[in-house]
């Protein structure tokens, strides 16, 4: 028969998921207490149970373009439930790893980023950016943008680090992001449109532009609120944290745009008096950043029953580490520990470069597959 | 023996507040009889009570109080009949005063008025009372030739293990083996499944190991290329004629008639004589059964262990399998000679083959029944074979299509050890068709658990073929049975040899002969080998009680056995056709030869005796006739409003428990009733149904298990034998005018204790409204 689906098992796909956090994938024997127990899942082609089951058989097509993985908010109830310990929340994280690995150019570099080996020269990269470009700009144009010995009675962190040296980096940097991702969502949205008519998940043929942003606009107001977050069960204290860490995103985000805008259009330069109002949201949200990475990690490392993999700590472990070291260059700035604040200023920014560059091929990139998604079901009328 | 009655009414647990004893008491009188009461009969006093009554002379009591299944022990006296009348759960719990209550002293001044509980107590005594005048000590059968040895029939895994614990428990074991060495299927397995915890990977066989100990066990003597030609005998003392497979001798056990040569041309059924000459025709060469072998071995007990073959898939209904057609489609037993080679190579062109689909159902019309005699073993054995496959080849990949996949008790862990395998795929489906792909197989199935048709491309496909037990083809034991070679086909147990295979494991249809491993159903190396040890253990418990002369099982110690009177015998062979454990023998005249340590107690023979010469010592005929004609039947000439009267024959296995449970529970049922217990609803003998209802009492009912696909009769043919014969007595009621409804058969499980009390009271009522039997008074 014409219609019969050509099965041809990807091993390496399964031992690829099983390192990202799957180990236990193949435990699953396919009652779908998963699909029953999950508070999120459509009524009809619920996940996980079938994802499990392509899981299991190396079904690589099947799973990265697949929509329902980024539907799944990891609330931990399947795997709660589960009979028979294949943990089903956890490999749908690790297919959403393997996802984003895949979608995701150049290859060498999301290998990299989810492998703990790699971890150090990662790290490095930027440092040696950093120095490199800023002694290549002396060298070159005779400009002072890396000074050692920036002297003065305050401390201003511009003086070490020039805003132009920062902006001349980091700029290519954020463009090089977004173009990964939108050449990765291009194969994305495509794919997950194939999958759904595949999957009888939807019954629109085409993609229409227009009603994707009408469906964006409806979804961004879940994402925000998360509501479907609130849902879970077993998880269910990680939205709180979720949303902290989210909302300090986005305050920190309007931040810097304020800063970049006050700089370069109006020429007014930081360091912002405290009473600013600027100030105020950028430490609101710093301190949010802190408090829910902090939270989450803490949450991670009491949850002995649920995977946490080298992608959750990477992940975690920028978050938490944007935060402090941001807060931690401020406090010591103010308290005239020159020295001190000027190397955590720079760890700082290699931080904020790290997130600017391996977004695209991390687990935090699930920040777009997952909005992209969401929206994509909205569309698409999945029920 | 000379009896001394003595009848003796205990008061306790209720009897003494809800019973008029005095006239207890008289109803003894009226039999010459002088009844004693004591408080607490069970207690030590009443014991000593009881003892000195003995050592008085008494021999045969007549004890009213419990039920006979309680307090068995304390009422056992060596030397004495005892009769147990039950008055506590038989009358005052299935009948507590507050639903009949007593007369009052007002009520008793007219004679018309009459307590029913007071009368169900009465009729009890003057049945127990006319029991024991009719029952005899039981004495033991002996033998006259008695081995002790045990004969083990296979010596594959499941044979050697049940010859190495009778030997280790002190008995001598032969083993026969049909080939040339000891082993059987086992020899042809790369590794077997696991047989100790934690039960997840493969172990080499375990059969080398067996060899070795049976062949240094002094107690094992071997026989190899050895069949059985001929089992004589009986339990205790089997001779066994030994020949080489194949071989032709005198002493093959001669098979009966088949149907069709058992009737003329006409199709009218031959007379014994011209029977007994096709008979002789038919066997020619072969010495009668009767004929004992001379040089034969003695045994006292057989195990058989033969084992099984694979089952043959031929015919259309594997056609889309490829089975036949395509030389890379093969069994599992194919598939297990290939992987014993070595590395798995196609069987087509020695190509490695690297991807393997198990296919564990033929899938054939919607149907999802497995393969013929597939079982959880083919499900181990696809999970065991499809790791060959990722053992053989790093990049293997093998596929497990099912329907059902079974992995009982602790194999789950070997299931979940394989299903780490990431080579590994499993999953339900309709596997479709097979079919050529270029140089591959293609294999679709649909309904799969992966949500579509799907088709997987294949090097072999291997077909999960069942195990056919070793019985199925041939009666490898080959007793010199009247009933034939093999065990009996009751069209239950597919050739399986098995009588209950829930409650009576090991008990095949034959006493003295348990089967073990595969001939009682397809199982593991692991469950042949505890079969083997529950086989080995049922075989010197025979030999045991054989030789104390007492009854193996179910009714284990029971001392009584059937006699017959043949000066009355007509030869009509009923007996030695309807024993359902072919106890029974029959010379050229066709006079039944019993073989009494063949038996196990049930009566069948003697509820089909239409001449009522069969019996036991302490229950036969007369005794059952006696308690059911000792029932008093009221008529108009006592009571202007007599009370209906109805006999129950409970069968003593569930039936009565059950009537018991109930009362445990105070569930009452009409006191009208009067209840006979008997061995089994097979040992009913018609009479009694046709005195209970010429003596005047309305209506008669047989309480007994279940027959039929799942029956639980313990003598597996009993209540299906007594319906049969309940609804010949249709026509005998006809003919006296009188209703057939006024006799019934009910079946019960043990556990139905409230349903029982129910059936009764229904069955009453039912007779009431017919009103009353027109020959009562006459």
């Amino acid at each position: 028969m014409s219609d019969s689906y050509y099965v041809d098992p990807d091993v390496g796909f399964i031992k690829e998921v099983a390192k990202l956090g799957g180990q236990d994938l193949k435990k699953c024997f396919q009652c779908a207490t998963c699909s029953v127990a999950c508070p999120i899942s459509p009524d009809t082609k619920p996940f996980p149970r079938k994802e499990m089951i392509a899981a299991s058989w190396g079904l690589k097509d099947r799973l990265v373009g697949n929509g329902d993985i980024w539907l799944c908010h990891n609330c931990g109830d399947c795997t709660a439930l589960c009979p028979r310990g294949a943990k089903p929340g956890d490999v749908l994280g690790a297919l959403r790893a393997y996802a984003i690995s895949e979608y995701a150019a150049p290859k060498v570099l999301a290998k990299a980023v989810n492998d703990p080996k790699k971890l150090v020269p990662l790290m490095a990269l930027p440092a040696v950016i950093f120095v490199v470009v800023g002694f290549l700009c002396n060298m070159l144009f005779g400009v002072q943008w890396l000074n050692f010995t920036p002297g003065g009675d305050t401390v201003i962190h511009s003086n070490f680090f020039s805003t132009w040296l920062v902006d001349i980096i980091f700029i290519p940097t954020f463009f090089f992001a977004i173009a990964v991702f939108a050449l990765g969502l291009k194969r994305f949205v495509a794919d997950m449109h194939a999958n759904a008519l595949l999957e009888g998940k939807t019954t629109k043929e085409k993609i229409d532009p227009a009603g994707i942003v009408q469906a964006l606009i409806k979804v961004v107001p879940t994402i925000l609120q998360h509501k479907k977050f609130n849902e879970c069960g077993e998880n269910k204290e990680r939205a709180t944290p979720h949303m902290m860490v989210l909302f300090s995103f986005i305050a920190l985000f309007i931040v810097t745009n304020i800063f970049f805008v006050a700089l370069y259009i109006f020429g007014q330069h930081g360091p912002y008096s405290q009473l600013n109002p600027v100030k105020w949201l950028a430490n609101v949200g710093g301190i949010a950043l802190i408090i829910g990475s902090g939270m989450m990690i803490i949450q991670r490392l009491s949850k002995k029953d649920q995977v946490s993999s080298y992608k959750d700590w990477w992940l975690l472990g920028l978050v938490f580490g944007l935060g402090v070291t941001g807060m931690l260059a401020q406090l010591t700035r103010l308290g005239g520990l020159a020295g001190v604040s000027y190397f955590v200023y720079f760890v700082h920014l290699m931080f904020v470069w790290y997130l600017f560059a391996y977004t695209p091929f991390s687990k935090l990139a699930h920040l777009v597959y997952r909005t992209v998604a969401m929206t994509y079901v909205e569309y698409s009328g999945r029920k | 023996m000379d009896k001394k009655y003595g009848v003796y009414i205990c008061e306790g647990c209720g009897i003494g507040d809800s019973l008029d004893v005095e006239a207890i008491k008289a109803v003894a009188d009226d039999e010459g009889l002088t009844a004693k009461t004591h408080p607490i009969l069970c207690g030590p006093e009443g014991v000593a009570f009881l003892k000195k009554e003995i050592d008085g002379g008494v021999n045969t009591l007549i004890l009213c109080a419990c039920s006979r299944r309680v307090h068995f022990d304390t009422f056992r006296f060596d030397g004495c009949i005892v009769d147990r009348v039950n008055l506590r759960e038989g009358v005052v719990w299935s009948h507590p005063r507050d639903k009949f209550p007593a007369l009052t002293e007002e009520q008793k001044a007219d004679e018309d008025n009459f307590d029913r509980v007071q009368m169900m107590a009465e009729d009890y005594l003057r049945m127990g009372m006319a029991r024991v005048e009719k029952v005899k000590l039981p004495e033991p059968y002996k033998l006259d030739n008695f081995s002790e040895k045990i004969l083990v029939i296979g010596g594959g895994v499941t044979g050697m293990s049940a010859a190495l614990d009778a030997a280790n428990a002190g008995y001598q074991v032969t083993i026969v083996e049909k080939a040339d060495q000891l082993g059987g299927a086992a020899l042809t397995w790369r590794s077997q499944l696991p047989v100790t915890d934690p039960y997840e990977q493969l172990i080499p066989p375990v059969v080398d190991e067996k060899i070795k100990a049976v062949k240094a066990n002094a107690n094992i003597t071997v026989k190899t290329g050895t069949v059985v030609a001929r089992l004589a005998g009986q339990p205790g003392e089997f001779t066994a004629t030994f020949k080489r497979p194949g071989e032709k001798i005198e002493f093959d056990v001669p098979y009966p008639l088949p149907p069709e040569m058992r009737v003329d041309e006409s199709g009218k059924d031959l007379d014994a004589e011209k029977l007994h000459e096709k008979y002789m025709e038919y066997n020619e060469g072969r010495k009668d059964i009767l004929t004992l072998d001379p040089n034969g071995e003695l045994y006292g007990a057989v195990v058989l262990a033969a084992g099984w073959r694979p089952d043959k898939l031929e015919g259309d209904a594997y056609a889309h399998l490829g089975y036949g057609a395509i030389p890379d489609v093969i069994t599992n037993v194919e598939f297990e000679a290939l992987a014993k080679k070595g590395r798995i190579l196609r069987p087509s062109d020695g190509k490695e083959a690297k991807s393997v689909v198990f296919v564990q159902s033929p899938c054939k019309d919607e149907d999802d029944s497995d393969f013929d005699y597939a079982g959880a073993v083919t499900s181990l054995v696809a999970l065991k074979q499809a790791k060959y496959v990722r053992n053989d080849y790093e990049d293997g990949k093998a596929f497990i299509f099912y329907q059902h996949m079974r992995t009982p008790g602790l194999n789950e862990n070997f299931y979940k050890s394989i299903q780490q395998d990431p080579g590994i795929f499993m999953t339900k489906g309709n596997v479709l068709s097979v079919s050529k792909s270029g140089n591959a197989l293609m294999v679709e199935a649909s309904d799969t658990l992966l949500g579509q048709q799907l088709k997987v491309k294949a090097d072999l496909v291997v077909l999960a073929a069942g195990m056919v037990p070793a019985t199925h083809d041939d009666p490898v034991v080959n007793m010199a049975y009247r009933q034939g070679p093999g065990f009996r086909d009751i069209g239950l147990f597919n050739g399986f040899c098995d009588s209950n295979f829930i409650c009576f494991p090991y008990e095949t249809q034959r006493t003295g002969i348990y089967a073990a491993g595969a001939v009682r159903r397809s199982m593991t190396t692991e469950e042949a080998m505890e079969d083997a040890t529950g086989a080995a253990l049922k075989a010197i418990q025979c030999i045991v009680s054989s030789n104390r002369g007492v009854s193996v099982h179910p009714r284990s110690g029971d001392m009584t056995f059937p006699d017959f009177f043949f000066q009355r015998c007509t030869q009509c062979k009923r007996c030695t056709e309807e024993c359902p454990f072919g106890a029974l023998d029959d010379d050229a005249k066709g006079t039944p030869k019993p073989n009494p340590t063949r038996c196990r107690r049930c009566g069948t023979c003697m509820g089909a005796c239409p001449e009522r010469i069969i019996g036991f010592a302490d229950y036969n005929v007369d005794s059952i006739g006696s308690m059911v004609k000792a029932i008093k039947v009221p008529s108009e000439d006592d009571y202007s409003e007599p009370p209906f009267r109805v006999l129950g024959l409970v069968c003593e296995n569930d039936a009565l428990p059950a009537l018991d449970i109930a009362a445990l529970n105070r569930i009452s049922y009409s006191a009208d009733v009067r209840l006979i217990p008997v061995r089994c609803l097979g040992s009913v003998n018609v009479i009694w149904i046709k005195d209970a209802l010429s003596q005047g009492m309305d209506g008669v009912f047989l309480m007994g298990c279940k027959h039929g696909d799942d029956y639980q009769c313990h003598f597996v043919k009993g209540s299906e034998l007594a319906s049969i014969r309940m609804k010949k007595i249709g026509d005998a009621l006809a003919s006296l005018a009188l209703e057939v409804e006024r006799v019934a058969q009910f079946d019960i499980a043990i556990d139905e204790y409230d349903k029982a009390p129910q059936l009764i009271s229904e069955f009453v009522e039912s007779i009431e409204a017919l009103g009353p039997n027109p020959f009562k008074g006459f």
